[in-house]
């Protein structure tokens, strides 16, 4: 790419150029530094800030407690200056069993979820990928639920789920418990400890397997034709075209769209707020809702913190070594060809 | 292309429209609710609405039909319509604005990445790692920083803003923005630029006359997904307001604790608030392929 920087420096007699040169790094800066700006105001220094309260014993409570007995308005201190410094909020991550059970229910929902989606994913794609009447229609019915504000998924998830008010699904069961003898058969979605996950599970899916549809989809449409037409000669049959040919050109598209999907859901927290906000007890409380709450309802900053480093420690550690397997599948399948 | 057997055609057809119910189905039930008076809502499940019926009726016929009623549109806009237009509004300020500033900040810093070379030398970064660096950002997770935005946002005075909100939403989108517009400058040819700095355009008329025209698409994609972002944004609304900026989704999540959940108007709330996304989608549905397959393709 020739860019007018590529210009090595010019003699200085020629200065309409040096000018132009000069004009160009006050250009290029101006481009990129609102970004910069923004990002290093925003999110950097927020993050490395959060790193700091997670070492103090910061209460909000304490602050405004402060503030009123010096008789300032503006809680002093406020910044989470003028606390002590502890490890106290490490030390309670490493006993809390309520941070660990909201850990395993972000990794249930990390690694069903991912699983879930994908396997629909895939399927509707080879669905959709192949010619028949209907084609585009199927295709944008697909991708409705996708559209829709993650809240609303979760009402509808209650809509759909819950026994009351009756849903045209425990309309359905009790249909078949009747048929099948047992009256009174009926899944509890969102009151049973262990339904409950898959139930969130279920909604956010319902909402995303679009997503990888159409990621899917997309690069299923880009395989040439000729790949298949070749294969058929030597006589394979759909199935052994699919996980032949399908499959492994759509790995690298497959891997990066299952890192996207795992690290969105390492942020559930809507679905779960609307439907059964964490419970019954916290067997669905995800460790964002944790965060929120330890922050906004305990107004601990100060271990509300230390949780959403134990959140970023999960979410790097997850993507790295997602990122590492996903190169040494790519290899061994280079490999094999 | 392919051929396939009749009974593979079947099982397609079969498959398809099981999926395709399931997609259309919650959609339908949250439509129809919003029109179903409370009695056909919490008695049995009623699917359709019985086109015709008198007001003498009763409001479940036949198990499965109802009189449909406008009752619970008329709540939202006449009783309750301040609470509603208001959350309504704040929501539309808050993603319009954000989706905006950027969409313009995105697109420079793309144009920059994309037609400059920079180079960060305490740290060794050029154009790859300075635009790694932004994109990582997209995938921090927000409960990670919302605690100092909370503390500093108290401190400013931003907290239940809108300012405090569109800043917010701005610095979440402006990654994927930065991200798609270098990935589609990168595809647009530099000769125009250059054949119009030759017919003297100076750099910026040459990027606002020439390129910003030719990558409408690119725009639309990025202003698209920002706009879709903070419309549906739920846990920095939750955190960051309380009254004056609250959104939509903090508003309708919060109809679950009132006296029992009267699902007729949240059912109305909600197609408020989804309608627009959902047809702003359905007509730009090809930028969301390419959003989304930019997006992944490249990372």
């Amino acid at each position: 790419m020739a860019t007018a920087t590529d210009i090595k420096p010019l003699p200085p007699e020629d200065n309409s150029l040096s000018r132009e040169l000069r004009e160009d790094t006050i250009f290029k800066r101006f481009f990129l530094s609102p970004t910069v700006i923004v990002l290093l105001l925003l999110s950097i220094f927020p993050l490395l800030w959060s790193l700091g309260v997670s070492f103090t014993n910061f209460q909000r409570n304490a602050a405004q407690q402060a503030a009123q007995a010096a008789g300032t308005a503006e809680p002093s201190g406020f910044l989470g200056l003028g606390f002590d410094l502890t490890l106290e909020n490490y030390q309670r991550v490493l006993t809390d069993e309520h941070l660990h059970v909201t850990a395993r229910n972000t990794l249930i929902y990390v690694f069903l979820g991912v699983t879930v989606q994908y396997a629909f994913g895939l399927g509707l794609a080879a669905l959709i990928n192949q010619n028949f009447f209907g084609q585009t229609f199927f295709r944008l019915v697909f991708i409705l639920p996708m559209m829709i504000t993650p809240v609303a998924a979760g009402y509808l998830g209650r809509m759909m789920f819950e026994k009351a008010p009756p849903s045209a699904l425990s309309q359905l069961l009790s249909t078949i418990g009747r048929a099948i003898g047992n009256p009174t058969l009926n899944i509890p979605f969102f009151t049973d400890a262990g339904w409950a996950p898959i139930t969130m599970v279920l909604i956010d899916s319902w909402q995303w397997i679009p997503f990888m549809f159409l990621l899917l989809l997309a690069g299923m449409q880009a395989i040439p034709e000729e790949i298949y037409e070749a294969a058929r000669v030597d006589g394979a049959n759909n199935w052994q075209q699919f996980w032949g040919i399908t499959f492994p050109i759509l790995l690298p598209i497959s891997l990066t769209a299952i890192l996207i999907r795992g690290l969105e859901l390492f942020k559930l927290v809507d679905i779960v707020r609307v439907t059964t906000g964490g419970g019954p007890g916290i067997a669905t409380e995800p460790l964002v809702m944790y965060v929120f709450r330890t922050a906004l309802d305990f107004g601990n900053f100060g271990y509300a913190a230390a949780i959403s480093y134990i959140l970023l420690v999960l979410v790097i550690v997850f993507s790295t070594l997602f990122l590492a397997i996903s190169r040494r599948i790519q290899r061994s399948q280079l490999g094999v060809e | 292309m392919k051929k396939y057997s009749l009974t593979g055609r079947i099982a397609t057809y079969a498959i398809a429209i099981f999926w395709a119910f399931i997609c259309i189905f919650p959609l339908y039930w949250l439509f129809t609710t919003s029109f179903k008076p409370p009695l056909a809502v919490s008695r049995v499940p009623t699917y359709f609405p019985y086109i015709g019926a008198t007001e003498d009726m009763p409001v479940i016929i036949n198990g499965s039909f109802f009189r449909p009623t406008l009752d619970h549109w008329n709540f939202l806009f006449g009783e309750q319509q301040e609470q509603t237009l208001r959350h309504l509004r704040n929501s539309v300020i808050a993603a319009v604005f954000s989706t905006i500033t950027s969409t313009i900040i995105g697109a420079m810093a793309g144009y920059g990445l994309s037609r400059f070379r920079y180079y960060w030398a305490r740290l060794g970064w050029k154009n790859d790692n300075i635009a790694f660096w932004i994109i990582s950002q997209r995938f921090l997770p927000p409960a990670t920083i919302v605690v100092p935005f909370i503390i500093f946002y108290g401190a400013l005075g931003l907290i239940d803003t809108h300012f405090g909100l569109i800043l917010a939403y701005t610095s979440f989108n402006l990654p994927f923005a930065v991200w798609i517009m270098r990935d589609f400058f990168n595809t647009l040819p530099i000769d125009l630029e250059e054949s119009a700095r030759v017919d003297g355009a100076t750099r910026w008329q040459a990027f606002a006359r020439i390129v910003i025209p030719l990558s409408t698409p690119g725009l639309v994609t990025v202003a698209l997904f920002s706009f879709v972002f903070s419309w549906n944004e739920y846990l920095f609304s939750l955190m960051l307001t309380n009254y004056n900026a609250l959104t939509m989704p903090v508003y309708i999540a919060g109809q679950n604790n009132t006296r029992g959940v009267e699902w007729w108007y949240i059912a109305a709330l909600t197609m408020v608030m989804v309608a627009p996304v959902m047809f702003i989608g359905l007509f730009l549905q090809r930028y969301i392929t390419r959003g989304l397959v930019a997006g992944a393709l490249k990372s």
